[in-house]
């Protein structure tokens, strides 16, 4: 196998790989709209790529196409050698379609409408490769209205593989024809010819270079159909472009170059579905980037609301703070004198709370709590399931229900416009919000308790140095040593050799007052040392939860949407990517003429198939 | 010789303003703009300019592009006025050819409203690309001094600016030159161009070009025949152009002269033997000039006010597209847009509290000042058990604020159901109604809306509306009822009684049916704002009642009377309150949709469209009214039969 063989190929099978690509994009449900349209876009120009595929092996289909008058018939004939198109000075001439195919080829394998056509049979060479097709003009009806010129040649131009267009000096610029060819030319080779080379003058300069905007034009060829086909009649071969025109045919149109340009083709078709629908995601696409923004703004709300009133409550619960850093610092400590009296203090305090706040009234103390025992009392709550309770304590951080509905509301505004569908916002009742505000408000303490734990951790290893617990402790012992040592001067020595009176409890009472006195104070000492920057931490700490991610949100399932939508997009952009490279690699590798891209497109496509 | 119509000119003149004061006032109807509308450009191109101008003609050189509409234009001309090409839709801009002194005795510019009128330097001109619709002209001194000739662009290449210069030109002219091909005469975009042509009774002769003879001998009559057929076209004259690219070139191309329809005799003569070429210029100079103006002229006029496709159908569609807004703005005002059963109740306690302190106020004199200083008093001894109260119940939320809680979510309430019914409204898929309604249920209006509301909110004094309220109330109750003594003595024991419940309705009025149980208490604020309450008290209205035959009775001073009274304060308290909901709503979520609905619902029966009537009538008058315009006056039809 040659190189270029090879390359041919890898070509066709890159086409293969878009088609498959194409259909599997094709058949996803989306819950926004622009992508479902496009969908069924696609599923219908894969229909026509089908009908394509079915008859990859079959003759070309060639046809020509140009304004009344222009010489399609006479073409035809010249092409074919042989008077069988009537052609003539009455306009239109040609009305119904006529169908020229060589005796041997077998017309049901092309799938074309043969009660649309009058079928000829002819052994001319060129029709061994090919099937011709004459049709009528698009140029001298109003309209497509029923049983039209214009109407027979649409109803026969999706099964053309190759169109001749011709035209002459009047009329190739003929707006009509110009149009219909925009609509016509996508999914079909185009060879471009200019007829009436005994009267006209040569205007292919002028012409070609009308048509670059809108299609390649390798070539251009000018001929003088009548004189051509007299001479054919005679035995000779065409002279002049009429001779280079057929040589140009049966080399393109060889049978060894079906699959080449019915692959062409089925990429031009794909191309121009593909850009039809990435115009259509790609215009309705700022809706939806709206609605994201809109939920991702919510959410940052959300946050901030949440944290400011979590920063509030943590710095009103002084309480609890005491109580978990002195449980931090005891624990670092481990046995010792003031840590057993911070340890009583704390056991006090805590014995004290158990009755009133440990029952957490809301979300701050249960961060404080810290978070295994937030969970677990979260979890218990969760399971209850008991709407009234997580309502009232979402209201603690902010979450309630005029805020809920507030977000709904307008969440449901941005999902109308960016046209998603509707249910996703129906108001399903408050309560499914509800929960979703629990798991939101669930998440978000979770973090805030690990962020507490952090700065109770910090501060109690902050506050644990040698140095603070050796001075606390050298304070407080030191007061007991005193005692001591007045209780043990008083017992050992004065009362045995002073015979002193041992001391009553005149002396005990008081001594014990300023022991209480004395470690109130250091505890007082301690505490106000442990809480000192709190508020800065606490602020530290909201700040951190206001900038983290979140990963519980509101409307999880419209964040899921957009998320997908996106990857549709992007995906479709790519193929696209892939199609208009092959389309330009397959125009500029071949010698027949093609459209460039146009925006006229789907409305073909779509009457196309449905007919 | 002066214009056969010159009657005509001052109504038309007239009619032609009002017809675009009417185009201003119907702005909000979103019709398609009078430009590209045929009658108006008749009237703006051809009747105005020319209905009181001096009689002469106006030749068009019309047909498709590359077919010779230049070669014969220059023919006509005698000489090379407009350069040739054989590259399609060369020319791009009519060239005009006037005889000399034209421009002295007539107003040239005014004839061709639509061009930016040039004097011609060269025969290069008209070829020019530009956005601007240039006219070059320039004298000919062989053209008889009636006669104005006219080369156009093509009507049917794919430079669409061509066609809309051509439309123009054919306007204002009175005869066509058609120049037909037989790859052109049946095309489309040809037949298009002519049919209106037929329709406004220009003269038309037919040129067909590019014919080879003697072999198209036969089929001519055929192609010609076909084209008459198919536009309605009955040409003046028609004559063969032979295929001669030389010719062309050298002004020396022979117009063969063929009769139409052709006679019986002629198929059997071949005539083409004894052909001698014409000069176009002469048969053109020899058309009876005042007999083709009158023609077109009241062909325009019949264009003009043709039931079908005039100016009756413009104001037909103006008609039609009124109704269409009227249909919207029934739609947006038949139903309610918000129903609120359960508007929340000032507390009694508030209300309470309001009544004594508008009482205190009333007292004079040394009662005044005993009271004042029991008052004082009596704050000094509660103020430990106040204070011990607040600690243990933790702080007190007022119940002003309690209640402005409530009262939010109540228009949260609002919010949602009027958004719901909007929704609705905009399914239902009035095409009118639909755009307006979707821009304002995007999210981003949506959150604007509920800042703007949760704002104006917070600004209100809850406090001091109901001080306003309550005395207001009593004020007038006092002047009502001398008895009110003892309506104050009594309220403490009626606070607790009291539950009126108050259903509040919305609506958008201004159209078609509206709930009939609109509150009296409303009707000073909801009267002036276009969304209307209907406020309906639940067991109130009986209680009102009960009052009212207390009044009339002996028993003014019973329970009933007392609660009702209560009753009528908090429900008034609850129905200012939702109208300030209401005209917020107006303001910041409909704006001025309802009036822009009713004003344009208006346009049919306004005083612009009365005035284009008047002017159209008294046109039609007139051509019915003179004898010999018979003619125009048979299918000219006045609006009014149909």
């Amino acid at each position: 196998m040659s190189h270029a063989e090879i390359a041919r190929l890898e070509m066709l099978a890159e086409v293969d790989g878009l088609t498959a690509d194409v259909r599997q994009w094709s058949e996803r449900e989306s819950h926004w709209e622009p992508i479902n349209r496009c969908a069924g876009l696609l599923r219908r120009v894969l229909g026509r790529v089908e009908s394509l595929r079915v008859r990859l092996e079959a003759p070309l289909v060639v046809a020509t196409f140009g304004g009344t008058g222009t010489g399609k018939s006479s073409l035809v004939n010249a092409l074919v050698g042989d008077d069988i198109a009537q052609s003539g000075r009455q306009r239109p001439t040609t009305r119904r379609p006529v169908l020229i195919a060589h005796s041997e080829t077998d017309l049901d394998l092309l799938g074309l409408p043969q009660d649309l056509c009058d079928v000829e049979r002819n052994d001319s060479s060129l029709l061994r490769d090919t099937v011709i097709i004459d049709c009528p003009d698009p140029d001298t009806t109003d309209s497509d209205e029923a049983n039209s010129n214009l109407e027979r040649l649409r109803k026969i131009l999706p099964f053309c593989d190759v169109l001749i267009y011709t035209s002459t000096q009047q009329k190739y610029r003929s707006a009509r024809v110009v149009d219909e060819l925009a609509e016509a030319a996508t999914g079909c080779r185009l060879v471009f010819v200019q007829t009436h080379a005994d009267l006209d003058e040569d205007i292919r300069e002028d012409w070609r270079e009308h048509l670059s905007g809108r299609y390649e034009v390798p070539d251009v060829f000018f001929v003088d159909s009548l004189r051509a086909l007299e001479e054919q009649r005679q035995g000779h071969r065409p002279t002049g472009d009429m001779g280079r025109l057929l040589d140009f045919l049966s080399r393109q149109l060889a049978s060894s170059e079906r699959v080449t340009v019915r692959r062409a083709n089925v990429v031009d078709l794909l191309d121009a579905g593909l850009e039809r629908c990435v115009g259509i995601v790609d215009e309705r696409w700022p809706k939806l980037e709206e609605l994201n923004q809109a939920l991702r703004a919510q959410h940052e709300s959300l946050r901030q609301k949440m944290a400011t009133n979590l920063q509030r409550e943590l710095m009103v619960s002084r309480n609890l703070w005491e109580r978990r850093l002195l449980t931090a610092v005891t624990a670092t400590w481990g046995f010792s004198p003031f840590s057993s009296v911070l340890r009583l203090y704390n056991g006090l305090g805590a014995l004290i709370a158990s009755f009133t706040l440990f029952r957490a009234r809301n979300s701050a103390q249960m961060a404080l709590l810290g978070a295994i025992q937030g969970y677990r009392w979260l979890e218990g709550r969760s399971e209850e399931k008991v709407a009234e309770a997580s309502l009232e304590r979402a209201t603690a951080l902010g979450l309630d229900d005029t805020l809920l509905r507030e977000s709904q509301l307008v969440i449901a505004g941005h999902v109308g416009a960016a046209s998603l569908d509707p249910s996703l916002t129906a108001p399903k009742n408050l309560r499914e919000i509800r929960g979703q505000a629990v798991a939101v408000e669930q998440d978000f303490i979770g973090d805030a308790a690990s962020g507490v734990d952090a700065v109770i951790d910090d501060l109690a290893i902050r506050n644990s140095g040698w140095f603070v617990r050796g001075l606390y402790e050298l304070l407080f012992i030191s007061y007991l040593a005193y005692v001591l040592f007045r209780i043990g001067k008083n017992f050992f020595y004065e009362s045995f050799l002073d015979r002193e009176a041992i001391l009553s409890t005149d002396f005990y009472i008081p001594a014990t007052v300023f022991l209480v006195l004395w470690t109130g104070w250091l505890v007082i000492a301690f505490t106000h040392r442990l809480r000192r920057g709190l508020t800065r931490r606490i602020e530290g700490l909201s700040q951190d939860l206001v900038n983290r991610q979140m990963e519980e949100t509101l409307f999880p399932e419209l964040q899921q949407v957009c998320e997908e939508s996106a990857r549709d997009r992007l995906r479709l952009h790519q193929l696209h990517e892939r199609s208009s490279q092959l389309r330009q690699t397959i125009a500029t590798s071949t010698a027949l003429g093609s459209a460039k891209r146009d925006s006229l497109v789907e409305s073909k496509v779509v009457t196309v198939t449905g007919s | 010789m002066s214009s056969p119509l010159t009657e005509f000119a001052q109504p038309v003149h007239e009619l032609h303003v009002a017809v675009r004061e009417l185009a201003g006032a119907a702005a909000a109807l979103e019709l398609p703009g009078l430009a590209g509308r045929e009658w108006y450009e008749l009237l703006t191109n051809k009747l105005v300019p020319q209905l009181s101008e001096e009689a002469f003609l106006i030749v068009a050189v019309v047909g498709g592009t590359n077919i010779g509409k230049t070669v014969v234009f220059n023919h006509i001309a005698g000489s090379r006025a407009s350069s040739t090409s054989p590259l399609a839709s060369g020319t791009k801009h009519p060239t005009c050819l006037i005889p000399e002194g034209f421009d002295e005795s007539h107003d040239f510019k005014a004839l061709f409203p639509g061009f930016v009128i040039r004097p011609s330097v060269q025969p290069e001109d008209a070829l020019q690309e530009s956005e601007t619709h240039w006219l070059f002209w320039r004298t000919e001194s062989t053209l008889p001094d009636n006669l104005v000739v006219l080369d156009t662009p093509d009507i049917d290449s794919e430079a669409r600016i061509n066609w809309e210069r051509a439309d123009q030109i054919r306007q204002s002219a009175d005869v066509l030159v058609a120049i037909l091909t037989q790859q052109k005469y049946n095309d489309a975009a040809v037949k298009e161009f002519f049919r209106r042509a037929a329709e406004e009774d220009k003269a038309v002769l037919i040129v067909f070009n590019q014919t080879q003879l003697p072999e198209d001998e036969a089929y001519w009559p055929l192609w010609i025949g076909t084209f008459c057929e198919e536009t309605g076209v009955h040409p003046e004259h028609v004559y063969l152009a032979p295929y001669d690219r030389r010719a062309a070139e050298e002004n020396r191309l022979e117009f063969y002269e063929r009769e139409w329809p052709p006679s019986e005799s002629m198929n059997s003569v071949s005539s083409s033997a004894t052909d001698e070429g014409h000069d176009l210029l002469t048969d053109l100079s020899e058309l009876r000039f005042a007999e083709i103006k009158l023609r077109t002229l009241e062909g325009s006029l019949a264009q003009l006010l043709d039931d079908r496709v005039g100016l009756p159908s413009y104001l037909l569609e103006i008609e039609q597209r009124t109704q269409e807004f009227q249909r919207a703005a029934e739609l947006l005002s038949a139903h309610q847009l918000a129903k609120i059963d359960k508007w929340p109740e000032v507390p009694s306690r508030l209300l309470v509290r309001e009544i004594r302190e508008w009482w205190a106020g009333q007292r004079e004199g040394w009662t005044a000042s005993i009271h004042g200083v029991y008052n004082t008093i009596g704050r000094g001894l509660t103020w430990p058990v106040r204070a011990i109260h607040e600690r243990i119940q933790g702080e007190v939320i007022s119940p002003i604020e309690v209640y402005r809680r409530q009262e939010w979510e109540a228009i949260l309430d609002v919010v949602e159901k009027v958004y719901a019914k909007l929704t609705w409204m905009s399914e239902l898929g009035n095409p009118l109604l639909r755009p307006r309604l979707e821009s304002l249920l995007g999210g981003t209006s949506r959150a604007e809306l509920l800042r703007t509301l949760e704002e104006a909110h917070h600004k209100v004094d809850l406090e001091l509306e109901l001080k306003q309220l309550v005395s207001d109330e009593l004020e007038n109750f006092r002047s009502d009822s001398p008895q009110y003594y003892e309506f104050i003595r009594r309220i403490d024991g009626i606070a607790a009684a009291a539950r009126p419940a108050t259903s509040v309705v919305l609506f958008v009025t201004g159209f078609g049916p509206l709930g009939d149980a609109v509150a009296p208490v409303l009707a000073e604020t909801a009267v002036q704002s276009l969304v209307h309450i209907a406020g309906d008290v639940a067991g109130g209205t009986v209680a009102a009642a009960a009052g009212e035959t207390a009044i009339s009775g002996t028993a003014a001073t019973g329970a009933g009377y007392l609660e009702a009274k209560f009753r009528k304060l908090n429900v008034a308290f609850t129905a200012r309150r939702a109208a300030w909901v209401a005209g917020l709503l107006k303001d910041h979520l409909l704006g001025s949709l309802p009036e822009e609905l009713q004003h344009a619902a208006g346009i049919a029966d306004g005083a612009e469209t009365q005035r284009v009537r008047e002017l159209m009538d008294q046109i039609n008058g007139r051509l019915v009214a003179s004898p010999d315009r018979q003619a125009v006056s048979t299918h000219v039809g006045s609006p009014e039969e149909s």
